[in-house]
Parts: structure tokens; C-alpha cells; sequence
């Protein structure tokens, strides 16, 4: 590691990607304040705040506990038993990621209730999803993917000689599991938490079709139902001031914990526990997950597609897929472009510095992308008229928000390529852009790939930006799910969704055939970054 | 290499001449289904372009006015007189000429000649057929917070644009403490609350999740299309929960293309159009001679249910229904 400061041309992406964040924010507050004290007094004092405030921890903390039980177990299923197919168990684990949680909240209402798919197709009235077990349901089967691929990276690369000097202690197995491999699976919970509570904080479309009111239902009611937005304002800086809780208590939580290995030599694999007569309960669980997950949701598509007989719907569709693929196509590359530089300061240089430079591309991701998108019009409008409602500003939008989860992979690969073949190069002759152009880039360019397929696969499924920053007449298939859902259209909405959720499944395989070629036949020494989740900001290794 | 920069130049550089002849921004409150066909014939016809921004008739008050004097549009089509008076009262729009209005009915077009209406509709309750009988129903709106058996089966669309301007018009008949004491009332019966969608509250309904709903009559219409088991119940005569309420379209003072606005005004009241909204939708148009089917009541008839309500009052009083509404707890 270099511990020289690093070249000021690189850190200028660090700098765009905090003013690009921050000067909005600005506008933010400024918008927010913009009315009379006493009109202030009362929305800032309102009860309705505090029961907001309820509803959202209730909800993210309920979503938190939903999601371990079904990750942890899964995680567990995979990574230590013999049940097997193995990769059949990892789909399961990562495939309802590609279905965005408002089609699935959309899928799951359709499919219940007097008329539903499930009333349509066996008689039984299954009473729909609402209120917050309805949004708690749906979060967790449609976000649980972001705590299981940490949880099972983290348990397939634990020593075992750790377990197995706790079992020669006299540690029964259920002890072993509960005081050595529970502890050592923190770090990867607590990156894999603040995933899913950043994106239950951010979430307004779930929420709001289980119309359980949390901040970010409240400001889109705001958004759509109110004349005045200095309100919708207020609630967006709520919103931020609770994101922030979050992180920091995460960042808390994470400090002081060291998990690498110390003593020489190479670790084992992990072994492996033969399930024997509990495996039959185990497909048991897994079924019914993959039912509520995937079979359900997807079966209710195809179900309500049949009944789609708009023959201009399928125009439609095309048209709004074309869009949809070029803006992710866009941001994938800019996104990727801009995180390079972010990455390579954080894998290359030490110190301070370099490390708040890769944090900085945390905080877009952090803010929710509703009181971002709120903030962005009410800075163009004020400050760059040109930009607003036009296509790149919706870039400039998703690149800084998604930024995060292209630092991640490209960080991956440019630890795993050895500096040394840099200096090499530039000890053959070669000069720095040479270097970078003939020998970094080529060395990590299938983390450069993996990087802008997650770009691509979160701006296809992105909501709130897309639908408040879109240019006129511009439509996503995210947008008109949305906008049929709402209207409880569920025909019409269910060729755009089986779209998305398609695209949506065949990206995410690609991705994890690509993680599975490149991870190593041995286990790697230390929890490596979570694969499909941008690494949150954490204690860097020493 | 260079040729295809030229090439690409060239398209980009004809790509804007050609925007640059005729193209008109609406910012619609209507949804695209009703929208869209009015629109693709419009550019048929003259060989304007028009760029349509959907969203809820607050959402673009909202842009609107945030825009101010930079706003993109030139035509504000709203589905609420209560957003049509509330840019009216800014004195955002521009007087609209009598040619424009000539062959439109008077009952909704404002005085002021700021904005045209484009269709009527009527606020009502739909009713399950299966679990409500009519009979059971209260003559009047205001005695609907009584009905404690109904407690836990209503449903509202708090967000919706009709919605506001009922509760609004309540206001300029009642005055705020009768409507405030109807809105506690009513929340005491736990109505659930379908925010902006009509739709999806009836599905709802269909669904068992509810056995009455606040709504606009063509709602019903269109479920009986698909022969659901819902009703339509209107008010004794003059009852607020009848009220009539117009959609509408205006031109924006700060547009640059105010001819071609005119012409796409004057196609919204042209038979064609009213003919559609209609068919499609079962709204009463705003003009004479076109043919209404038999399942509604005919104008003449339902516009004496309305009262009358002053429309120019009405946009200070959807402020003041959205405050009620948020001390509530329900916006």
C-alpha cells in the first residue's frame, strides 16, 4: 500500500460525488424553511411526526429480525450441510432480488383476495397483504438476498479449526453455534443490515401499496396530494436525520471487530454437517420460501398477463423497455467510470484520506433516493434551469446514488492484482495513463463488469428517482408498473413487470456465474467484501 | 471515425430543428388512458407535437408553481376545479377567448373566463349490492358518521384531487367546524383510506375489503361495464355528497406557443373529444347534442342533485381542507 497522498486528478471524482450529494441537500433544507415560523412550528411539531417515526423503526427493526430468520437459516443450509444441489439453494438465496419490491407487493395483492389468482384458480380466499405485516412481509422476502449473501460468504470462509477447538473444549454443537459461529458472523450481519434498513428507510412504493404510513409513504402522499412541498421537505429531512442514526450506530457496532486470522498456514474448508433426517424439513422450509418468493409472484404475472388484452400494450412495452435499457446501459457505464477512480484511491493509498474518499461514494447511497430526488428539483429549478426534467440529470441522479455498488467489486479486483505489475510497467517505460490504460484496467476488468451489471440491474428496478426526475414522455418499465399498480390495473401492469422480473433473474445469473468463476478454490482468508452488496463503509483490514 | 461524428451531428442537429417547429407541453392531471387518443388525433390534425407530463393534479399545482416563470408548460389540463381555481387565483393563466368557450354549458365555466371545463362528474357512494341495501343509506353525507355499522367497511381516497374538493366545497357551505367535526366522525368509523386510487378502492370493494366508497359516478359506471356487484347511490337533492365538479384546461401565462395551445383547447370541447370521454368514461360532457347511454342519469337530471357551489371560493377552501385533513392525522 501506498501511503503517498494521492494524485489530486483522482480525488476530483471524490469531490463530485460529495458536492453532487450535498449541494442538493443544501436546497433541501433551504426549501424546508421556506415558510412562516408559525406554519413551521406546527409541521415541525405535528403528532403525526412521531407516529412516522414509530412506523418506520417498528417497520425496519420488524423487517431486520424477518430477514435473519430466513437468511441466516438459508445461509446456513448452503454453506455447511450436505443438502444439495448446492447452486439450487443459492438461487433461492439470491433470485427474489431481481424482482423489485413494489412488483412483488404488486404480485402478492394480485394473487389474493376475492378474484385473485389464488381465488381464481382453487377457491380459497387468501385475505391480501396490508398494513405492516403486509409491508413487513413483502420487504423481507424481496430484500432477505443482501443478508444472505453476506451471512453465506462469511460461514463458507470461517476457519473451522475455531469450531472445532470450541467442540474439543466441550462446547456442545448448539453452544459452538451460539458462542463462536453466531460472533463471528457479526461484521457480515451488520453490512448486510444496514443494506436492507437503508433500503426499508428509503422504500415508499411497498409501504404505500400496504398503506402502513411510514416517512417515506408520507412524503410520496405529500408529493402527490399536496399543493406545498415545504412538508414534503421537513419529512425528507426526517428521513435523512434517521438514515444517519442508522449508519452511525452501524459504524459503531463495527468497531473494534478484527477477524483475521493470526496463526500461519492455509485454512480448511469448513465442514460440512449432514442433515440425515432433518433434510426432509429442510426442503419443507425452502419450498415454501421459494413459493412465496418466486413461485407465487411470478405465477401471478404470467396469470394476470393472459388477461391483458390492450392490443397497444405490447407497443408500449417496447417502448418502455428501449428506455429502460438505455438509461441503466448509461448509468451502468458512467457509474463504473466514476467509482474507478473512488476504488483505486481505496485500494492503492492508505490513510485518512483514502479512506474517506471511498467512503464518499456512501453517501448517495445512504440518502434516501426520495428526499434525494426532491432535493435534486428543487436545486435545478434554483440553480441549473437546463438541467430539469432532462435526461441527464436522471443520470447524474442514479450515478450518484448507485455509485456504492460499483466501488465494491472494482475495490475486489484491484486488491487482488498485485501493484507490483504497475510498477513493473512503469519500470519497462510505460507512463502512468499507459500503465493504467495497458496493465491496471485490463487486470481488473471483470470487476469492472460486474460493477456495471449491478448498476444496470438497480437502475432497471429503480422507483423514486425514475419516477420524480424522468424527462416527459420518458417511460421505464419500473414507471408503468408503477403507475398501473397504483391504479390497481394489474393486467396492464403485468407485461412490464414479468419484463423486469425476467431481466432482472438473467442479470442476476450472469453475475453470479461470474462471482463463482472468480472466487478461489480455496477459501479466502478473511471475510472478503460481500459479493452482490456494495460493502458499507466499515473498519478497513490494518 | 470522422464521418460518423458527422453523421451523428447531423441527426442530433436535425433531431432539434425538427422539435423546434411545433411542440406543445401539457402537464395532465387526467390519466394517459383518457389522454393519450385525444392527443395522437391532435397531432394527426395539425402536426403539432404535444409532450404530455402525467402526474396528480397537486403534484403539478406543486411543479408549477415551483417552476414559476421557468415552467415547461403550456397547458394545465386538471381534473379538479379546485387545482384549476388555485392557479387561477395565482393569475397563472390567461383569459381564454369566447370563441374557445363560445359553445360550452355555463354551469362550470368560471367567470373569469380562466380556464375551460372539459368534462362533469358527480361525487356519489357506490354501495355492494350483496351486503347493502339503498334504504339503508342516510339522505344526507353529513349524517354518514352515524352510521356505526358501517364501522371499519367505508372507503375514501383521501389524496384524490374530487375528494379535496368536496371536502373544500363542505367547507364553503358549512363552514370548517362542521367539517372538521364530519371528518373526526367519519375517522372514528376507520375508514381505510385508498390515497389517490378510485380503481383500485372498488376492486377493494369487489374484494370484500369494503361495502361503501366516496367516489365519482363514472367509476361505477365503468365496474358495471365488467358487471361487479356495486351501485351507485346518490344524496337527497342538494346534498354536498352529490357535488358536480368539472375537469378543465388552461393556458399558462408563461408560455411561448399560445396559438397553438388555443388549438388544442378548442379540440378538448370539440365533439370528437367530449364523444370519447363519454364512451370511455362515462363523464357528462360539456356540450349539447351528443348521446348518453341509458345506465346514466341524464344531465338535466343529476345537475340538480348538485348544489351549487361559487368556484372561485372554492380553491381557499382546498388549502384549508388539506390542513384539516393533516391535524387529522390523515393526510
Amino acid at each position: 500500500m501506498n501511503a503517498r497522498r494521492p494524485h489530486p486528478l483522482l480525488l476530483l471524482p471524490a469531490l463530485l460525488a460529495v458536492l453532487g450529494v450535498l449541494l442538493p441537500l443544501v436546497y433541501l433544507v433551504l426549501r424546508a424553511l421556506d415558510a412562516e415560523s408559525s406554519e413551521l412550528r406546527e409541521i415541525v411539531f405535528r403528532p403525526r411526526n412521531l407516529e412516522l417515526l414509530a412506523n418506520t423503526l417498528l417497520l425496519t427493526l420488524g423487517v431486520l429480525a424477518g430477514t435473519t430468520l430466513i437468511a441466516l437459516p438459508l445461509a446456513y443450509l448452503a454453506a455447511r450441510t450436505d443438502l444439495r444441489p448446492r447452486r439450487l439453494l443459492m438461487l433461492l438465496g439470491v433470485l427474489p432480488l431481481a424482482i423489485p419490491g413494489y412488483v412483488g407487493a404488486y404480485a402478492l395483492i394480485a394473487a389474493s383476495g376475492a378474484g385473485g389468482t389464488i381465488d381464481a384458480l382453487t377457491g380459497i380466499r387468501w385475505p391480501g397483504p396490508s398494513g405492516y405485516w403486509g409491508a413487513l412481509g413483502v420487504l423481507t422476502l424481496f430484500t432477505f438476498p443482501y443478508l444472505f449473501l453476506n451471512l453465506h460468504a462469511a460461514l463458507r470462509s470461517q476457519d473451522p479449526a475455531l469450531e472445532d477447538a470450541a467442540r474439543l473444549l466441550g462446547r456442545t454443537p448448539w453452544q459452538t453455534f451460539r458462542e463462536v459461529t453466531l460472533p463471528y458472523l457479526r461484521p457480515a450481519w451488520l453490512s448486510g443490515a444496514l443494506l436492507i434498513a437503508l433500503h426499508v428507510l428509503g422504500d415508499f412504493s411497498v409501504v404505500s401499496l400496504m398503506r402502513f404510513p411510514t416517512f417515506s409513504a408520507a412524503i410520496y402522499q405529500q408529493y402527490t396530494a399536496a399543493y406545498d412541498r415545504v412538508y414534503s421537505a421537513w419529512l425528507a429531512l426526517a428521513l435523512l436525520l434517521v438514515t444517519g442514526a442508522a449508519l452511525l450506530l452501524e459504524a459503531r457496532l463495527m468497531r473494534g471487530v478484527r477477524l483475521s486470522r493470526v496463526s500461519p498456514g492455509g485454512t480448511r474448508r469448513p465442514t460440512v454437517l449432514p442433515l440425515g433426517r432433518a433434510a426432509p424439513l429442510a426442503w419443507a422450509g425452502l419450498a415454501a420460501l421459494a413459493g412465496a418468493a418466486l413461485i407465487v409472484p411470478l405465477g401471478t404475472i404470467v396469470y394476470w398477463l393472459r388477461l391483458e388484452t390492450n392490443p397497444f400494450a405490447w407497443n408500449s412495452l417496447l417502448e418502455a423497455f428501449q428506455s429502460a435499457l438505455g438509461a441503466a446501459a448509461v448509468a451502468a457505464v458512467t457509474t463504473t467510470a466514476l467509482a474507478f477512480p473512488l476504488a483505486y484511491i481505496g485500494s492503492r493509498h492508505s490513510g485518512p484520506l483514502a479512506r474517506l474518499t471511498e467512503r464518499a461514494a456512501y453517501l448517495g447511497y445512504a440518502t434516501p433516493p426520495l428526499a434525494f430526488a426532491l432535493a435534486l428539483v428543487f436545486f435545478t429549478l434554483n440553480v441549473v434551469p437546463p438541467l430539469y426534467q432532462t435526461f441527464p440529470l436522471l443520470i447524474i441522479a442514479y450515478t450518484l446514488h448507485f455509485l456504492a455498488e460499483a466501488v465494491g467489486p472494482v475495490r475486489t479486483s484491484l486488491l487482488k492484482a498485485t501493484p507490483r505489475l504497475e510498477e513493473a510497467g512503469r519500470l519497462l517505460g510505460l507512463s502512468a495513463p499507459q500503465t493504467l490504460r495497458r496493465v491496471t484496467i485490463p487486470l481488473v476488468r471483470p470487476g469492472l463488469l460486474v460493477s456495471a451489471a449491478f448498476v444496470f440491474l438497480s437502475v432497471l428496478k429503480e422507483l423514486p428517482l425514475t419516477l420524480l426526475l424522468s424527462p416527459i414522455g420518458f417511460e421505464t418499465l419500473s414507471r408503468n408498473v408503477w403507475a398501473y399498480t397504483e391504479e390497481a390495473q394489474y393486467a396492464s401492469a403485468a407485461p412490464y413487470a414479468l419484463a423486469l422480473a425476467l431481466s432482472g433473474a438473467l442479470l442476476t445469473l450472469l453475475i453470479l456465474r461470474r462471482e463463482d468463476r472468480r472466487a478461489p478454490r480455496s477459501a479466502p482468508t478473511r471475510p472478503a467484501p460481500p459479493a452482490a452488496a456494495p460493502a458499507p463503509p466499515k473498519e478497513g483490514p490494518a | 471515425m470522422k464521418r460518423t461524428l458527422l453523421a451523428v451531428t447531423t441527426l442530433l442537429l436535425a433531431g432539434t430543428s425538427l422539435a423546434q417547429t411545433k411542440t406543445l407541453t401539457v402537464y395532465s392531471g387526467r390519466a394517459k388512458t383518457f389522454v393519450d387518443p385525444v392527443v395522437q388525433q391532435f397531432e394527426r390534425q395539425t402536426g403539432i407535437k404535444v409532450n404530455v407530463r402525467y402526474g396528480t393534479d397537486a403534484q403539478l399545482v406543486a411543479a408549477i408553481r415551483e417552476e414559476g416563470s421557468k415552467s415547461p408548460a403550456d397547458v394545465f389540463w386538471g381534473n379538479s376545479m379546485g387545482a384549476l381555481g388555485e392557479l387561477a387565483e395565482e393569475g397563472r393563466f390567461t383569459k381564454l377567448g369566447t370563441a374557445l368557450t363560445r359553445n360550452v354549458s355555463s354551469d362550470y365555466l368560471p367567470d373569469n373566463r380562466a380556464w375551460v371545463p372539459t368534462t362533469v362528474r358527480f361525487r356519489t357512494l357506490a354501495y355492494n349490492t350483496g351486503k347493502i341495501k339503498p334504504e339503508q343509506l342516510p339522505e344526507s353525507i353529513l349524517d354518514l358518521p352515524k352510521m356505526t355499522s358501517l364501522k371499519g367497511r367505508i372507503g375514501w381516497t383521501v389524496s384524490y384531487p374530487s375528494f379535496q374538493d368536496f371536502l373544500g366545497a363542505m367547507i364553503s357551505k358549512y363552514g370548517e367546524a362542521t367539517t372538521r367535526q364530519w371528518l373526526e366522525g367519519m375517522k372514528a368509523l376507520q375508514p381505510k383510506d385508498y390515497k389517490t386510487s378510485n380503481v383500485g378502492m372498488l376492486e377493494a370493494m369487489r374484494a370484500g375489503e369494503i361495502d361503501v366508497a366516496l367516489t365519482n359516478h363514472y367509476y361505477i359506471q365503468r365496474v358495471n361495464r365488467l358487471s361487479y356487484p356495486i351501485d351507485t347511490y346518490f344524496f337527497k337533492n342538494g346534498d354536498i355528497g352529490n357535488l358536480g365538479n368539472a375537469t378543465g384546461a388552461a393556458i399558462l401565462k408563461t408560455t411561448k406557443n399560445s396559438a397553438s395551445a388555443a388549438r388544442f383547447l378548442s379540440a378538448l370541447v370539440a365533439k370528437d373529444a367530449q364523444t370519447f370521454f363519454l364512451s370511455v368514461n362515462f363523464e357528462y360532457p360539456v356540450i349539447g347534442n351528443i348521446l348518453q347511454p341509458t345506465t346514466m342519469l341524464p344531465y338535466s337530471d343529476v345537475v340538480k342533485r348538485s348544489p351549487r357551489i361559487d368556484p372561485t371560493v372554492l380553491p381557499k377552501n382546498i388549502d384549508k381542507a388539506q390542513k384539516l385533513l393533516r391535524d387529522a392525522g390523515l393526510l
